[in-house]
């Protein structure tokens, strides 16, 4: 069972191709890491598995369900995007509560309480989003993310602007999960924790998947970091 | 060297903004529309006007100049902004004082000129080359015309510094702020209805038409920068973040808006908002302002012309979907809606969330000001009808206004081809209504049925209009915009 099958992906905004033939398959249970240079196309790729952004070509089915169906897909997954963008006039509760509501989850009380706590966001639960730090808004995304405990987490840079307090706290709640056997594919820099976190990899590189497979078979004895750099300056030369 | 270095990267970030906005099409027709509109009303001004006293044209041209600046001159709530990081995404020159060397005072200053300049360029001299088209025809030396582009200039430059100052006291101390208000509006009285202050003696720049008086543009332009000193003057180089709480719940807001089904979610999330960012006030004496605006126009026809006009009840009533336009505008200006790109919502969903709010914020004004002008003209008895039309307009208006620019309305009104589909659609019905409104009190028996057949064509062409915005918007990206479309 595939948790994410990209078929050819192709995806040009206006003369310039950021996704240029992507195939990518991760199975489910998985710990999946995405990894390239800035503007490699990681956020574009993610956002047209999570159904953001139409491909110009190809095909994606995400947790079961074809890009062609955003609304189903977004029920089904919990999505970090790139940018803290909470919204601005809700309190960091409020935004929880919305989430829970447009999800119709049941529970929200439960879940929402759980989710301050374990961010300690307590003190600031009924400060507006738009006077929140950096930090503090990238806490409301993760936890408007995990509220409704998806099979599939995609995850663009999740560990921004935490304090390495909380980037333990994540860590170990990705690993937990991942080891209930739901599947996390994430797009990080952070090499360091990645390599200690994902079974999987692949490194895109303008647009295209220049090298992916098994974690512990592809590096070659190397770390992640000389995995990354030599596949981004081999396909450079290129 | 600084400043000017800055001034310079200031413009050009001014002008990237703004294209990135409207794109470069609607970035040159602001000036052009500016240029067209004034040379219009200048050439028709000498007959349409012809019963109206110079002073009293001139009066308007400079309150209206300063009411101008005193609207865009709100630099120091924007500056608090800026430096406590409440404009989220959004990056800009004027933040640099959090990094580097460079003073904030400083960059307030050039910030203001560069407002100065770009407000010259963009709006005065287009407002001025427009007038000295008409000049030879109306008889006016195009010194003259170049004079009162100078002097209605300088009045805004007068309100944007008062506003500055006004609002930088805002950020330090409420109370003075609304001490220093109150005697702006004390004053201001003094002049109308009070009538114990001739208006040249607040508004300076006018003086120089009844006293032709260098000195008096001098005293002027020295108000002018005096003003925007002191603005600048009284901005503070640190500021501490703020935190602000929710006055009331999201979950009691939704308790509010139960009424509208499996939409009251997002209706509360619309309603919390509009309340937090204190438009809920502005923007319905907005929509209520633009309302009498119309019928402050006819007023000044009829009182220019001298003759009535015969517009009645129902004839104001069409005009009432026009006007939601831009309040549904102002609607879809206030929040982002990044985050709903990761919640299992559309946009269309959104958008009707933002209909529901539309309506519920400006139905008791249409009908106040339908019912009121049936007061005022004593034609209480059209006042059904007009209630009638004003709704059907205001659902169809806004409605076709939701199909063809969703959530981006102010920016996608900037493409021709968006305003020439929205004058397809509108202007066609409305142009019957209104003949047949002002017909009524000549043949009521047959411009009644129309108006009413209008109508009802209106409100049953609104549902298959809202179908096909669903499908229309169901599957674009909240950032649809920022994609580039």
């Amino acid at each position: 069972m595939h948790a994410i099958q990209a078929v050819n992906i192709s995806k040009s905004f206006g003369s310039v191709k950021v996704l240029d033939n992507v195939n990518l398959t991760v199975a489910s249970g998985e710990f999946y890491g995405l990894f390239g240079p800035n503007g490699a196309g990681k956020t574009t790729l993610l956002r047209v598995l999570t159904g953001q952004l139409a491909p110009d070509s190809g095909s994606a089915t995400t947790a079961g369900v074809p890009h062609t169906d955003p609304i189903r897909l977004k029920q089904r997954v919990g999505i970090v995007p790139e940018a803290e963008t909470p919204p601005t006039f809700l309190t960091a509760q409020e935004t929880l509560e919305l989430t829970c509501r447009l999800r119709g989850l049941a529970d929200m009380g439960e879940r929402v309480e759980h989710w301050i706590r374990f961010f300690d966001l307590d003190e600031k639960r009924d400060v507006l989003c738009r006077d929140l730090s950096k930090g503090q808004r990238q806490k409301v995304m993760l936890a408007a993310a995990f509220i409704h405990e998806p099979e599939l987490l995609l995850l663009d840079e999740p560990f921004i602007n935490l304090d390495p307090i909380y980037q333990r706290r994540l860590r170990e709640y990705l690993l937990g999960i991942s080891s209930e056997g739901r599947t996390v594919f994430m797009c990080t820099h952070i090499l360091e924790i990645a390599e200690r976190l994902c079974d999987n990899v692949a490194v895109i590189h303008r647009g295209r998947i220049v090298e992916q497979g098994r974690l512990s078979e592809i590096r070659h004895g190397g770390s992640l970091e000389d995995l990354f750099l030599r596949a981004v300056e081999d396909h450079q030369v290129a | 060297m600084l400043s000017l270095r800055l001034l310079h990267a200031m413009m050009k970030e001014e002008w990237r903004l703004h294209q990135s906005l409207v794109g470069p099409m609607g970035s040159a027709l602001f000036p052009a529309t500016i240029f067209l509109f004034t040379a219009f009303l200048a050439l028709v001004a000498p007959r349409v006007l012809s019963r109206m006293p110079t002073t009293t044209i001139l009066l308007m041209m400079h309150v209206a100049s300063v009411l101008y600046g005193l609207f865009v001159g709100n630099f120091g709530a924007i500056g608090e902004h800026v430096m406590t990081r409440r404009l989220g995404q959004v990056s800009m020159i004027m933040q640099m004082p959090q990094t580097y060397p460079v003073s904030f005072r400083r960059m307030m200053a050039v910030f203001y000129a560069k407002d100065s300049l770009f407000y010259l360029l963009y709006s005065y001299v287009p407002l001025t080359l427009g007038l000295a088209v008409a000049a030879p025809g109306a008889g006016v030396s195009l010194g003259g015309v170049a004079m009162l582009g100078f002097t209605t200039f300088i009045s805004f430059m007068m309100g944007m510094g008062l506003s500055f100052t006004l609002s930088a006291v805002s950020v330090r101390s409420r109370p003075l702020w609304l001490l220093l208000n109150a005697a702006v509006a004390g004053v201001a009285a003094l002049v109308y209805p009070l009538g114990l202050l001739p208006p040249e003696q607040i508004i300076l720049p006018l003086a120089y038409w009844t006293e032709r008086s260098m000195w008096t543009l001098g005293a002027s332009s020295v108000t002018a920068v005096v003003l925007a000193l002191a603005g600048v003057a009284l901005m503070k180089e640190r500021y501490e973040s703020r935190e602000s709480r929710s006055g009331f719940s999201f979950l009691d807001a939704e308790g509010l808006f139960g009424f509208t089904g499996g939409l009251r979610t997002l209706v509360a999330k619309e309603w919390a908002e509009v309340r937090r960012a204190g438009a809920l006030i502005p923007m319905i004496m907005s929509f209520a302002g633009h309302l009498l605006a119309i019928y402050g126009m006819s007023w000044v026809f009829e009182a220019g012309v001298g003759v009535s006009l015969g517009f009645n009840v129902v004839f104001y009533s069409g005009f009432v979907g026009f006007m939601g336009v831009m309040t549904y505008s102002f609607l879809t200006n206030l929040e982002h809606n990044e985050y709903l790109n990761v919640q299992p919502v559309s946009v269309d969903m959104v958008v009707k969330a933002k209909l529901v709010l539309y309506f519920t914020l400006t139905a008791g004004v249409s009908a106040a000001y339908v019912v009121g002008i049936g007061l005022l003209k004593n034609q209480l008895s059209l006042v059904p009808l007009g209630l009638l039309l004003a709704g059907a307009t205001s659902v169809y208006v806004v409605g076709v206004t939701s199909y063809l620019t969703s959530l981006w309305t102010n920016t996608m009104f900037f493409d021709a081809r968006v305003i020439l589909k929205f004058c397809a659609f509108v202007v066609p019905p409305m142009i019957v209504a209104e003949i047949a409104a002002l017909m009524i009190p000549m043949r009521a028996g047959l411009a009644t049925p129309v108006v009413v057949a209008v109508s009802a064509v209106l409100l049953l062409a609104s549902a298959p209009l809202l179908r096909r915005m669903e499908r229309r918007w169901a599957a674009v990206s909240f950032s649809f915009v920022n994609a580039g479309g």
